[in-house]
């Protein structure tokens, strides 16, 4: 990054141009570096225009809206860039801060009640209205993890009742024995607990390293500093909350419908 | 050995110096230690012996289930020592008829479909076998039972099944391990006239048994201790 | 009779059966959705894109096709180009703009495309006629309900909004003409089309000769790239889009929701392939006196396995099966979700039924059901039989 004296320095050799700052993605492609000059103009195409030197490069922010659209910014003055475009005297918005919250709501109805031809959002308002895209991806991966729910309960109590099958014989060398129902209901489902809660640590470590590699893959390939996966302790409370519920609740039924079975059919006679 | 049908009749079975050795961890087991006798076409022969005696080990090998550790062993002349897994299981549907002592009836099948079970191995087309499977059930008296589970089935029912299921393919030997060991006395007395019948039919039977009603019913005996055959 | 004993073995068990079959489907219906998914949304694009035969679209210079405002100047001018080059049949210049109409005290704002009727690509007329004269304009039924006019009717038309001023460029009275079916349009999104002239005027004079962009038909499909490379050198103010760019455009926006596709796909296979396996593993575990008395009796190793490896595809062609309609009702849902995208045009879907990923979905799901048979029962049926019986003699 350029520092303030060094900018200054190219100031005073360039008299006659002025500045912009680029974007980091845009010095990358084309290559361009502080001190660079460049040609700008509105007009497609066009080779003629004014020249500038750049005399920043700037990062890109963590904007989700800009995710998979290949433009690039530049910054410029604002007189400049109204002189480029051909725009007059015009802008597209001002941003305006207040003294603080309370004073946003006074804020808001003084401007639109007194200026003419403006319209006063809340930033947060704005926010909500273009992040309606994020929104639908929202709900569709809240989607995808009901279905992914539903899928893995159907699952666990498949293999759970196999797994619980398998060991029949010992459940009715014990029931002979006279262990009782409720003995082998609660051992059965201990260890189904237990598994769950092993199955839980690993989920948990998996979806951690995934989340990494999600993340580093991502911002590679859209050149962005924002974070596409999060794990916060709000949601492996949920998964491994909802993961024990499961895993719990499919070896209970699994043992209960051992249990119920006369031992000696269990035998298989 | 000896031969008490007389010089001319074919052996069926013909075993030399049969021993079969297992590994147990460090120790290795002598289960049968060089056995040799003749069984000609036609025999009816128990095999006698108290527990652990090799009596199992060599129906095993004698059924080219098993593969002993030295020696011979020819059935209708043809040797099933070394025979290659694939070789000992073609031999084994078109020559040998096992029983079982705990039957091992398909519990998912028909009495008439587990008799099947052998001819639809051997390529049998379904009405044939259907056909066979009917006529060995009624020769077993069980034809009235052709559509029942084995679940359905008593335990003498269940080894008469068994008996026509080993007679599918119309083996060269009958092998039949403790054949009475889980029924009463009664069922058991049924299926030792059965096989006195198949005998007397011309199946060759070669019976595993602590049952005397059953080795007494044999035309002879072989006595075997510690793995060798002995005199009685 | 393998077929028979496979039938009957799974009858034996018939809650573990049903559940399995069920995790079958399940991980089916997730695949087949995956699949639909990753090829469903760039086919649903190929098609909107080529419904009307144009190969070629030009945007400004940069920008896609109503990526943002710019538009491109000098229409004539570029249109007298275009058709100087012999493979380039026809030339569809659209200005996409906004107009307001008054009703009841209010405004209602529409989307509005400028159109040549004659050789338009952009809306299906579903009742009237085109809107051929300067004063005519077709609308679609959203834009109908909300301003409560019907074909036939005069309304009050206004474009060219300055903010500041609060004035209009320019007004006029206009006739709807027809009832129209916007190709482009996202749900419940108002749309009208009229003359490109006509929006023109009323932008102003700032737009008096401007396009948003332009559509064209090439000749033969083997033209379309050498006509696009002439376009870039020709007209140098304007970017060629060939329905092969933009789709890769589309893709590379996009690449997400193939690369979950891809994951998500992945994951249930190998889930249904587990459960299978899991469950043949414990059914062959169950039945080994019964496999090794059918080696006893003569059977081939090679028959038991194949009659365990069809329990396990009966299982999975049957939750395949079930898998079918489970995943064609939750695509739906799923599209339904991501259809709301602000700016989708409706006719997009995200899953695209195709038979070829029912297929594609069937052979993956028959594999791993095959596969999850073939260990455990070849190793069950490769066990030493004479010991195998004793030891489950013993047990």
């Amino acid at each position: 990054m350029l520092t303030p004296l060094f900018a200054a320095f190219l100031l005073l050799q360039q008299p006659g141009h002025r500045t912009i700052a680029i974007d980091e993605r845009l010095a990358e492609d084309g290559r361009i570096s502080i001190g660079d000059r460049l040609t700008i103009s509105s007009t497609p195409g066009s080779l003629s225009g004014d020249t500038v030197i750049v005399s920043a490069i700037v990062k890109r922010g963590a904007d989700p809206a800009e995710i998979a659209r290949s433009e690039y910014r530049v910054r410029m003055h604002l007189d400049h860039l109204q002189k480029v475009a051909g725009y007059g005297d015009r802008v597209d918005r001002f941003a305006v801060s207040s003294r603080g919250p309370r004073t946003i709501d006074h804020a808001l109805s003084a401007i639109n009640a007194t200026a003419f031809g403006f319209q006063a959002w809340r930033s947060r308002d704005i926010a909500v209205e273009t992040s309606r895209t994020f929104q639908v991806v929202s709900r569709f991966h809240k989607a995808i993890g009901l279905i992914t729910i539903v899928a893995s309960a159907i699952f666990l109590l498949c293999i759970m009742l196999l797994k619980v099958e398998e060991r029949r014989r010992d459940v009715a060398a014990l029931r002979l024995m006279g262990i009782s129902r409720a003995t082998v209901v609660k051992g059965i489902v201990a260890e189904a607990a237990l598994l769950a809660l092993i199955g839980c640590a690993l989920g948990v470590a998996l979806g951690w390293v995934s989340s990494q590699f999600i993340n580093w893959y991502y911002q590679g390939i859209y050149r962005t500093p924002l974070y596409f996966s999060l794990i916060t302790p709000g949601i492996v409370s949920l998964a491994v909350g909802l993961s024990l519920v499961l895993g719990i609740g499919a070896g209970f039924v699994a043992s209960l419908r051992l249990v119920r079975t006369p031992p000696l059919t269990l035998f298989g006679r | 050995m000896t031969d008490p049908q007389g010089s001319d009749q074919v052996n069926v079975v013909e075993a030399r110096d049969l021993a079969r050795d297992y590994d147990f961890g460090a120790d290795r087991v002598h289960a049968l230690r060089g056995v040799s006798f003749d069984i000609p076409e036609g025999d009816y022969v128990a095999i006698v012996g108290p527990s652990g005696c090799g009596k199992s080990t060599l129906l095993n090998l004698l059924g080219a289930i098993d593969q002993p550790t030295r020696g011979s062993v020819r059935i209708h002349g043809e040797s099933v020592a070394g025979m290659s897994d694939r070789n000992a299981t073609n031999f084994r549907l078109r020559n040998i008829g096992f029983v079982f002592q705990r039957f091992y009836l398909m519990p998912t099948l028909s009495a008439r479909e587990n008799v099947e079970l052998p001819m639809a191995e051997a390529g049998l087309g379904k009405s044939q076998r259907a056909d066979r499977a009917r006529e060995l059930l009624r020769y077993v008296g069980l034809a009235h039972r052709e559509r029942h589970r084995p679940s359905e089935l008593s335990g003498g029912e269940q080894q008469r099944v068994a008996i026509a299921r080993a007679l599918a393919n119309k083996p060269a030997i009958l092998l039949a391990d403790e054949p009475t060991g889980e029924l009463d006395a009664k069922t058991g007395s049924e299926i030792i006239a059965l096989f006195g019948r198949l005998n007397t039919d011309g199946t060759t039977i070669i019976v595993v048994t602590h049952d005397e009603d059953l080795a007494s019913a044999a035309r002879r005996k072989i006595h075997m201790r510690d793995g060798l055959v002995v005199d009685p | 009779m393998r077929f028979a004993l496979a039938w009957s073995s799974l009858r034996r068990h018939g809650t573990r059966t049903l559940l399995a079959t069920l995790g079958v489907a399940v991980a089916a219906a997730m695949l087949l959705d995956m699949v639909m998914m990753s090829t469903g949304l760039r086919e649903s694009f190929r098609e909107l894109l080529l419904s009307r035969g144009f190969q070629l679209r030009l945007a400004p210079r940069g920008t896609l096709p109503f990526d943002t405002d710019a538009t491109i100047e000098n229409t004539t001018g570029i249109i007298a180009k275009l058709r100087a080059n012999p493979a380039i049949v026809t030339v569809s210049p659209v200005l996409g703009g906004t107009i307001h109409v008054p009703v009841r005290g209010k405004v209602v704002t529409s989307a509005a495309l400028g159109v040549n009727p004659l050789v338009q690509g952009d809306y299906e007329l579903l009742s009237g006629k085109d809107p051929k004269g300067r004063d005519d304009i077709v609308a679609n039924d959203d834009f109908l309900r909300a301003t409560g006019a019907r074909v036939g009717d005069t309304i009050e038309v206004s474009a060219g909004y300055d903010p500041q001023l609060r004035t209009y460029a320019g007004s006029r009275k206009m006739v709807v003409t027809g009832r129209a079916r916007f190709l482009y349009g996202a749900a419940a999104q108002l749309a009208t089309a009229m003359q490109l002239s006509t929006l023109q005027e009323m932008g102003g004079p700032d737009r008096r000769d401007d396009s948003s962009l332009f559509m064209m038909k090439v000749r033969a499909d083997a033209q379309v790239e050498s006509a696009r490379a002439w376009i870039e050198r020709a007209i140098p103010e304007v970017s060629a889009i060939s329905t092969s760019s933009a789709l890769a455009q589309v893709d590379q926006r996009l690449s997400y929701f193939r690369q979950l596709a891809l994951i998500l796909g992945t994951v249930s296979l190998f889930v249904g392939f587990l459960l299978v396996t899991t469950l043949m593993t414990v059914s062959v575990n169950e039945r080994i006196s019964e496999i090794t008395v059918m080696r006893a009796l003569g059977v081939s190793r090679m028959h038991v396995v194949q009659q365990i490896v069809l329990e396990g595809i009966v299982i999975t062609i049957g939750g395949a099966t079930a898998g079918l309609g489970l995943g064609l009702v939750t695509a739906r849902y799923l599209n339904g979700i991501l259809s709301s995208f602000p700016g989708l045009p409706v006719a997009i879907d995200f899953f695209l039924f195709q038979p070829k990923a029912a297929w594609v979905s069937l052979g993956l799901l028959s594999l791993s059901g095959i596969a999850a048979g073939v260990y455990p029962s070849y190793r069950a049926a490769s066990l030493p039989i004479a010991t195998t019986l004793r030891q489950e003699a013993i047990a």
